[in-house]
């Protein structure tokens, strides 16, 4: 087994000035080498459970938090809004993807090697001389992406990292994802792109109202018939096309899967 | 040109400090059409759409929205043809609560009382945001801030609907609403564009598709014929959606892509 990096306990948030919490007694353990993905719909509280596993929320975001979080090791989380991290104070990518690592006090060299293994990493080294402003969307997203890689976090959290992105660029981050992870990253990752998710993610955890309404082997959860219900997210398009077909359950996830149940 | 379309790029070029961002584009789309508008990132989706709406000038060619020409048209004034909703529409949103901001569009473009009220409840309703009308858009979560920011450009009740990325984050009923609401659109007469990588949503709710690659438009077809005539979609960093994938797997007839078909021809094969 290999080693809690992030655990919730019983996690109870509300945001300032709400009376109904935005994560109501949460618990989840985040292991070292696992990609876990956080589904829901809109509001479920997806964003504020890495907002709170972060530890942005309270002490960035100000609210009222009961319950524990525990993190052993250095987290980083990238936002949903790519153009709201960037640092503003670069004038070329290769400063931008420096600012983190150049915050955490290491020296020259260390920082510059860093930098450079993330910008390959996540396939911008290209873009390294670019002022950060003439970026388009998914260019930023990958470079806010290549920031936080440089810091070597221990815990990647992510919220919707792929939302930016085209379909290949899409592709890339999910393989990056798993590469980190097989490396010993612990990844929890907030995602609507739910068809990655079969290929990409150890398990999942579906939040619903602040609640965890389901945890588990990602198979078993994203082909819980619940999902449909009214405060579910759905699953993957298979799964999708299935049901409404009114075919029998359990619910196949992926085309593979769609092939393998059809004589 | 004739009056049906209600946008007509005419060899646009467009430039940023030397690095060419658009190169001699030409499209026209009709009143009631529904694109797409696809592509890898940087391929200079947003600066056509930045175009359109009058926040810059092409450095050639010309953008007719209907009869006028964008750049010679100031942004608030094209905003009573062209609806927008940007990538980042977190900075289109400025009022107290969310019905201030989508009323604040038709406000400004002089549509009086009684309609002002009945297209903000239309809007409002068209993307079930009735619940959060009274909030402040920046308590919403980012994806529900994009919903708000494209219910002011639905009650704009524009020619054309320009929309970057609108299901960016949503989930599937959010999604469907969008889908239901620009078809809803387009049904009314306006014209939509929608810079989307979310080809499942494109399959669901436009038709055609202009694909964009280093500036130049590359393509431009029936979205359908795109997904399933095995035209290599991978340079353009595209793939094709699950289902499609699944339709042509199962040689499914007549190959169809929405998740209504696919799951009647699913349905119809599986049947004793």
């Amino acid at each position: 087994m290999t080693s809690t990096r992030l655990a919730l306990e019983h996690v109870t948030y509300h945001y300032p000035a709400t009376a109904a919490p935005a994560l109501a007694d949460v618990s989840l353990e985040l292991h070292g080498g696992e990609v876990v993905g956080v589904i829901g719909s809109v509001g479920a509280g997806a964003s504020t459970l890495l907002l709170v596993a972060a530890e942005l929320a309270p002490r960035v975001l100000g609210g009222t938090r009961s319950g524990a979080v525990r993190c052993d090791g250095r987290s980083a989380l990238l936002l949903p809004t790519p153009w709201t991290q960037v640092s503003g104070m670069a004038v070329s990518v290769w400063d931008e993807v420096a600012f983190g690592p150049a915050n955490l006090g290491w020296p020259r060299d260390r920082i510059s090697s860093a930098v450079d293994r993330a910008l390959t990493r996540v396939d911008v080294a290209q873009l390294r001389d670019r002022d950060p402003g003439t970026l388009s969307g998914g260019e930023l997203q990958r470079v806010i992406l290549a920031g936080i890689l440089a810091m070597e976090p221990e815990v990647l959290l992510l919220d919707e990292p792929t939302a930016e992105l085209d379909p290949a660029g899409a592709r890339f981050v999910w393989d990056l994802l798993r590469a980190l992870a097989r490396a010993g990253t612990a990844v929890l990752v907030a995602t609507s792109d739910l068809d990655a998710l079969p290929g990409a993610a150890d398990r999942v955890v579906w939040l619903a109202g602040g609640r965890v309404r389901a945890a588990g082997a990602a198979r078993v959860v994203l082909g819980d018939a619940a999902l449909w219900s009214d405060d579910g997210p759905g699953s993957t398009s298979a799964a999708g096309a299935w049901r409404l077909a009114g075919l029998p359950t359990p619910l196949p996830l992926t085309v593979a899967d769609v092939l393998a149940r059809l004589p | 040109m004739t009056v049906t379309e209600t946008l007509r790029l005419e060899h646009v070029s467009f430039t940023y400090a030397g690095r060419p961002a658009l190169d001699d584009v030409s499209f026209a789309l009709a009143a009631g059409t529904r694109t797409a508008l696809i592509g890898h990132n940087g391929a200079g989706k947003s600066t056509l759409m930045r175009l359109v709406t009058g926040l810059l000038r092409p450095a050639a060619g010309t953008v007719w929205v209907g009869d006028w020409i964008a750049g010679d048209r100031r942004p608030e004034e094209l905003a009573r043809r062209v609806g927008s909703l940007f990538q980042h529409a977190d900075q289109q949103l400025f009022a107290r609560t969310v019905h201030e901001d989508v009323a604040f569009g038709p406000r400004a473009i002089g549509v009086p009382e009684p309609e002002l009220a009945t297209r903000v409840t239309r809007a409002l309703a068209a993307l079930d945001l009735e619940a959060v009308a009274d909030q402040h858009p920046y308590d919403l979560p980012p994806p529900a801030r994009k919903l708000a920011a494209l219910a002011g450009a639905l009650a704009l009740e524009p020619a054309l609907l320009l929309l970057d990325e609108p299901t960016a984050g949503l989930d599937r009923r959010a999604r469907a609403r969008v889908t239901q609401a620009l078809a809803e659109r387009a049904a009314a007469g306006a014209a939509l564009l929608v810079i989307t990588h979310d080809l499942g949503f494109a399959t669901e709710t436009l038709d055609r598709a202009l694909v964009l690659e280093r500036g130049r438009l590359v393509g431009d077809a029936p979205l359908a014929d795109l997904l399933t005539a095995g035209v290599g979609l991978a340079p353009w960093g595209l793939a094709a959606p699950p289902l499609a994938e699944l339709s042509a797997a199962l040689r499914l007839p007549g190959r169809p892509l929405r998740e209504r078909d696919v799951a009647r021809a699913l349905a119809e094969r599986c049947r004793p």
